[in-house]
């Protein structure tokens, strides 16, 4: 089989991984022959689908022993199978990244032989491109569950982000989709990386030259939608990461059937409009200081798809409106839907220099659509107060006019029965 | 209130606007513009003086670190008559330090902080979009077309990252090239451009790259125009993977 071959059947297999962030980690330095890493992260394309594209995202090998219900790569699937020599990835990673092509290597596999068996070979891969192509690029490493703690503190030394994928959201849908992949296997070493990681910071703290590990931070992935786990249930098993874990990010895939099983659900399109509101209160989670509770409740456990979770939140709770944005703070700023972490920066800088006027938020970059129904600008409000709830809602979803997109057609069209 | 008059070259308009900042009671109430040599023309004429466009940048930086920054930007940045916000901006940089950036609700800060915004924006996409191509002697080439004037920055990130291998980053808008030979990085401009030959293994490489962009987008989840307003088809020209589109 030739490279272009295994190239397409590897990253064919691969494209299925959320992560693509190349960001979180500056390394410069002669030491390095090839390569830099740039805090912010660099996108280098956009593929079809929109994703950006960073990194060299492949799998090791696709043939595997496990046979979960909504992975591509199951054992029972029969699709074409291949697998990289360490110096084909290798030689790939260095053309790619010698055109600007990539920012780095994302490297994940399928399990044959045994977890340490497929992870031992991963690890080489980065060995090789750390220590004798002395590589300084980004490199992304997917740890396998269930593989031995020493083969995850290598990954860990040469890598700049390691990830466990917890895949579903509750172990009852993992033991039912995935039955040979245990919760355990997976939340161990999610556990071991970041003790590890706190180490190597506080380590850090005293000597310059203690080993850095992962210094990009852990990730994860899940899969929603395949599963009939509530919003609700997601963002707490998120939270709970996040502040257990020492997680850096935590992504969601929205399912894509590619397998026929009665196990899974069947859908038309992949609930794209979920994951989005998913990403939207992880990220009221991480820099808005909301907690999983105030974004929803056991009464209404499921994210709005009509609202943004922060606009649902401030729907819910007119008391505290309007905000007067000359004198809130800035964790109140924050609540405002239209005013963003940037917005509300901005707006505590502005005011430093005079009032902010209706004008002025404008220019700072405050969406007023939303905002003008929350707000007061030195006393003044922009829409009449006590607007009744129930209006605010139709004003908020249409505008001031006609809705702006016809809404998406959620139902099956099945082309070609019509016409 | 007073009108100043430059001769157009980005060195004499930041000596103009030093000496207004010097002399000038009031430069906040001033303005400045290119010299055109028009007969009724009104104004007082500016000599650019040796140096001191450098140091305007070295007091700047002293003051206001991010502000020097922001101008910087703004200097590479494309935009017709931006001289006046220029002044007035660098006379409230002194005046108020770095805090100047966060008074966005002023015109001429907004102005000179969107617009150096974006050049720093395009340098950071192009950082991303650029493609280098192997040459039949072992160089690498790259071109591009930026809105703004992006090249010295660029190619400082690129003199970091790729600093083994011999390359030149061309910018076919401007004419103007830099030249990495592994040890020192130079900047000129090109009259003539011709198309090199690449090396062997070039094409395979473009081939495989071109593949793998095709197979890893989920074809479930296609979304054209999310993947335009993330790369706009402008840049398009010299990608790899959008070549034949």
């Amino acid at each position: 089989m030739d490279i272009e071959e295994k190239l397409r059947i590897l990253s064919g297999a691969a494209r299925y991984d959320a992560s693509c962030a190349s960001s979180g980690c500056g390394r410069e330095g002669p030491s390095r022959r090839i390569g830099n890493t740039s805090r912010a992260g660099i996108c280098h394309s956009w593929s079809d689908d929109g994703r950006c594209i960073s990194l060299l995202k492949i799998l090791l090998s696709n043939d595997c022993r496990y046979d979960c219900a909504y992975c591509v790569n199951r054992s029972s699937n029969p699709v074409p199978r291949a697998s990289f020599t360490a110096r084909e990835v290798v030689d790939l990673t260095l053309e790619f990244y010698r055109r600007n092509y990539i920012e780095g290597l994302f490297l994940s596999s399928a399990v044959l032989q045994s977890p340490d068996h497929t992870m031992e070979a991963m690890v080489r891969v980065v060995e090789i491109l750390r220590r004798e192509e002395l590589f300084g690029g980004y490199i992304h490493l997917k740890v396998i569950p269930g593989c031995s703690s020493e083969l995850v503190r290598r990954a860990g030394l040469h890598a700049d982000r390691i990830s466990v994928n917890i895949e579903l959201p509750s172990h009852a849908s993992l033991q039912r989709l995935a039955p040979q992949k245990h919760k355990q296997a997976i939340l161990e070493p999610m556990a071991l990386i970041g003790r590890e990681i706190q180490t190597s910071l506080t380590e850090r703290r005293t000597s310059r030259k203690a080993p850095r590990f992962a210094p990009a931070g852990q990730s994860t992935q899940m899969i929603i939608g395949a599963s009939p786990e509530t919003d609700l249930q997601i963002l707490r098993l998120s939270q709970g990461l996040y502040r257990t874990m020492n997680l850096k990010r935590v992504y969601y895939s929205a399912f894509v059937p590619v397998n026929d099983d009665n196990r899974l659900p069947v859908l038309a399109i992949p609930p794209l409009m979920r994951e989005h509101r998913l990403y939207q209160a992880d990220w009221l989670l991480r820099f808005y200081g909301f907690s999983a509770e105030e974004i929803l409740s056991d009464d209404a456990p499921n994210l709005d798809e009509a609202f943004d979770p922060k606009t649902a939140w401030a729907l819910r709770h007119p008391e505290f409106f309007p905000v007067e944005i000359n004198r809130a703070e800035y964790a109140a700023l924050l609540r405002v839907p239209g005013i963003g972490v940037t917005s509300a920066k901005r707006i505590m800088a502005a005011r430093r220099f005079c009032p902010v006027t209706p004008e002025g938020l404008k220019r700072i970059g405050v969406v007023m659509k939303r905002a003008r129904y929350f707000i007061t600008c030195s006393g003044r409000p922009f829409e009449k107060p006590d607007r009744p709830p129930v209006m605010l809602r139709e004003r908020l979803l249409l505008g001031d006019g006609v809705p702006e997109t016809p809404p998406q057609p959620r139902q099956m069209i099945l082309s070609g029965l019509f016409t | 209130m007073q009108h100043y008059l430059y001769d157009g070259t980005a060195e004499g308009l930041l000596s103009a606007a030093a000496s207004i900042i010097e002399t000038d009671p009031e430069p906040g109430q001033a303005t400045l513009a290119v010299r055109q040599d028009t007969l009724f023309e009104e104004g007082l004429f500016l000599r650019t003086e040796e140096g001191r466009a450098e140091a305007l940048f070295a007091r700047l930086g002293e003051v206001a670190p991010d502000a020097r920054h922001t101008l910087y930007f703004f200097m590479l940045a494309e935009a017709a008559e931006k001289e006046t916000s220029l002044l007035h901006y660098v006379a409230l940089a002194f005046r108020y330090g770095d805090r100047v950036n966060g008074y966005l609700t002023h015109d001429a800060v907004r102005e000179v902080v969107f617009l150096s915004r974006k050049a720093g924006r395009e340098l950071q996409r192009m950082k991303g979009l650029l493609r280098f191509q192997q040459l039949q002697d072992n160089t690498w080439l790259a071109r591009m077309e930026p809105d703004h004037n992006i090249i010295q920055p660029l190619a400082h990130h690129f003199c970091r990252r790729l600093r083994a291998q011999e390359w030149f980053i061309y910018d076919a808008a401007r004419r103007s090239a830099a030249h990495w030979d592994r040890k020192t990085l130079t900047f000129g401009t090109l009259e003539q451009f011709s198309n090199p030959v690449l090396s062997g293994e070039e094409k395979a490489v473009q081939a495989m790259w071109q593949s793998f962009f095709r197979t890893i987008a989920i074809p479930e989840r296609r979304n054209p125009r999310l993947q335009k307003s993330c790369m706009p088809v402008k840049y398009w020209k010299y990608l790899t993977e959008k070549q034949g589109e």
